[in-house]
């Protein structure tokens, strides 16, 4: 026992503790969020500041005889003069499959009550997205479950689709149908043993949305049995613009782990219109020379950055994908504005949403003319390619024909007649996905003329009851075309049966 | 004091006239600022404000504040006088300073570094680790 003493004795007198050298600064002005820190002569862009008390700040702003900090949390305890010191490290986030089915804030912290998320991984929240050498194109599709997008504007795992509207459009919702979309196919691979089928994983950001609206999200999302394979990033209304800001950023951090790790994830950012809003905020309150409407002159490196790391990587990478699905709320139907713009330049596409349409009654209230998707349609599955190629031409002419009332030709009046069934076959309810296969099957009926002897008012009754018929008598012939992907010439015999079957009953 | 761009840029380049060899020479400072109060200009007390805050910075930089809790032995200041001087060369002035919150051991800042080896920091060091 002796023995031991003397040797702890011996470790205490020879042990020495180097100090270690740390970069310090004190904080010489405060408010709204932002710290202005003197010193800090090491601090890096982005770097993690510790402010004392649990608080922490991002460099954001590096100038000659100080640093520009948001604060990330309570600022009210801080105080002019308080010690801040350089961590050395980079904002990060924890990631991984522990965080699905939970909802966090900015930082990955448990907003939900459910106790601690155990995940020993972090990936930084600004990160260089993947290089030219690391992509590959985008080839296999996202299925929303929504017709009139599967089927006009097609949207490819890694693609950057924007949904762009005026308020109480629908934009959430089809973001919302997206994701239970993916929950359901999800479930049904694990159901059916499908080793081949790419799970997709879902991300929604909520980015300055009021706290009851990110609360409906989430019970539609859990009624649906979506969480499991969700995320929720929140930084509400009442979270401060450093955190409305950065959110985005975080959620992309997230899906990146998915897609890092050959899996895919989709992201959808709420709203992008908010972002802009919170960082143009940031920005006065760091005094950064302002541009047009106020904004400073990089938020369009802002938007591009969050989007550029949405991407399809290589095998060699892994094989993985990150699909994004930015939102953007107009004013008024103008596109034409700073911030839409913009995201309109940096995505593959956009869904434009009508208010006009949405009053009528088409739900979604998607304008066909002016939404597109520019690499979708390659990753369209060739059976929808082959039903709905003409879709599109056929809603354009049936626009342009629709202005003319009286006296037309028989021809023109059946292309006008086409086209209002088609409307109401697109019209669909909220968060009820349909499966693609029997997608392909309702508009390969409206493309056969099934549909044409059908009174326009009853077309959504007859859709309804026809997709009941498919999903009841003929699951063989539904999984036959998911299964085949291709709809062959013995398939579409049997679609031509199982289709007279049905008009000859329904009445 | 509302400080304007223009201002802090005057008081950054009369800041730099002050500079000899990338050191701050007193006479010229003095001459600076009484030029700046003789010229009677409207933006002269900016200016001055802005000038005395890179002065006190520029200061800062220079010196090194070590303070313990007890008194530093002649030779050990020395020798910490010497490793200062190596590190950020012969124009750190040194002043030592007595702090009994630091309960045990040394602190020592020159301008944002700061070499902690007190028993407040490790203690404090082992509190976060918590």
């Amino acid at each position: 026992m002796s023995n031991l003493l003397m040797e702890i004795e011996a470790q205490i007198a020879g042990a020495r503790t180097a100090a270690a050298r740390q970069n310090v600064g004190s904080i010489r002005e405060l408010g709204d969020g932002v710290a202005k820190i003197e010193g800090l002569t090491d601090a890096m862009l982005n770097e993690m500041i510790d402010l004392g008390d649990g608080v922490t700040g991002l460099v954001l702003n590096l100038e000659e005889t100080e640093v520009g900090v948001i604060i990330l949390g309570d600022y009210t305890q801080l105080k002019e003069g308080d010690e801040a010191r350089t961590t050395g490290k980079l904002l990060q986030v924890p990631v991984g499959k522990s965080l699905l089915g939970r909802v966090v804030n900015v930082l990955g912290q448990p907003l939900d009550g459910k106790g601690p998320i155990k995940s020993d991984i972090s990936y930084p929240v600004e990160k260089i997205a993947p290089g030219i050498m690391r992509r590959r194109s985008v080839d296999q599709p996202v299925q929303t479950g929504i017709m009139a997008i599967d089927a006009m504007i097609p949207i490819g795992r890694g693609q950057r689709e924007l949904i762009i509207g005026d308020r109480a459009t629908g934009k959430t919702t089809i973001c919302i149908d997206t994701i239970i979309s993916q929950a359901e196919l999800n479930k049904a691979a694990e159901a059916a043993g499908d080793s081949s089928y790419r799970p997709l994983y879902c991300i929604y950001v909520a980015i300055g949305q009021k706290q009851s609206t990110v609360a409906r999200v989430i019970a539609v999302l859990e009624e649906a049995g979506a969480m499991p394979y969700s995320i929720i990033v929140s930084s509400a209304a009442s979270d401060s613009a450093a955190n409305q800001y950065l959110v985005p950023f975080a959620g992309a951090a997230m899906g990146e782990w998915f897609m890092d790790n050959g899996m895919d994830a989709l992201i959808v950012y709420d709203d992008l219109s908010k972002h802009a809003v919170a960082y143009r905020q940031v920005s006065l309150v760091l005094k950064r020379p302002s541009g047009r409407e106020a904004y400073p002159g990089d938020v369009f490196y802002l938007h591009s950055r969050l989007l550029e790391r949405a991407a399809r990587v290589g095998e060699k990478y892994g094989n993985g994908s990150l699909t994004a699905l930015p939102i953007i709320e107009t004013q008024a139907g103008d596109v034409s504005a700073y911030v839409p713009t913009n995201v309109i330049s940096i995505t593959d596409g956009q869904i434009y949403l009508e208010t006009d349409l949405f009053y009528q009654g088409v739900r979604p209230a998607i304008s066909v003319g002016l939404s597109v998707s520019r690499v979708g349609s390659a990753a369209q599955l060739k059976a929808m390619k082959q039903v709905a190629g003409q879709l599109k031409g056929e809603l354009a002419q049936f626009r342009e024909l629709a202005q003319f009332g009286s006296d037309l030709d028989a021809k023109t009046q059946a292309q006008i007649d086409r086209g209002k069934r088609i409307m109401e076959i697109f019209k669909q309810t909220q968060y009820r996905p349909i499966p693609v296969e029997v997608q392909v099957a309702v508009i390969w009926a409206v493309q056969n003329g099934y549909v044409d002897r059908v009174p326009v008012p009853r077309v959504r009754a007859f859709q309804s009851t026809f997709m009941d018929f498919l999903v009841t008598r003929h699951v063989e012939l539904l999984a036959t075309i998911k299964r085949e992907h291709t709809l062959s010439d013995a398939l579409k015999a049997e679609l031509k049966t199982v289709a007279d079957a049905f008009t000859q009953t329904w009445t | 004091m509302k400080v304007n761009k223009r201002a802090k840029r005057d008081a950054k380049q009369l800041f730099h006239l002050c500079l000899v060899n990338r050191l701050l020479a007193e006479n010229r400072v003095r001459h600076v600022v009484q030029r700046v109060v003789t010229a009677g200009r409207r933006d002269g007390p900016a200016i001055l404000s802005h000038f005395r805050r890179l002065l006190r910075l520029d200061r800062a930089r220079h010196t090194a504040i070590i303070e313990s809790v007890t008194v530093v032995p002649a030779d050990v200041q020395a020798a910490i006088e010497a490793g200062l001087m190596r590190r950020y060369g012969p124009h750190v002035t040194t002043t030592f300073a007595y702090r009994p919150a630091l309960i045990a051991g040394v602190r020592i800042q020159v301008g944002s570094d700061v070499y902690d080896g007190s028993v407040q920091a490790r203690l404090t060091a082992l509190e976060k680790s918590f």
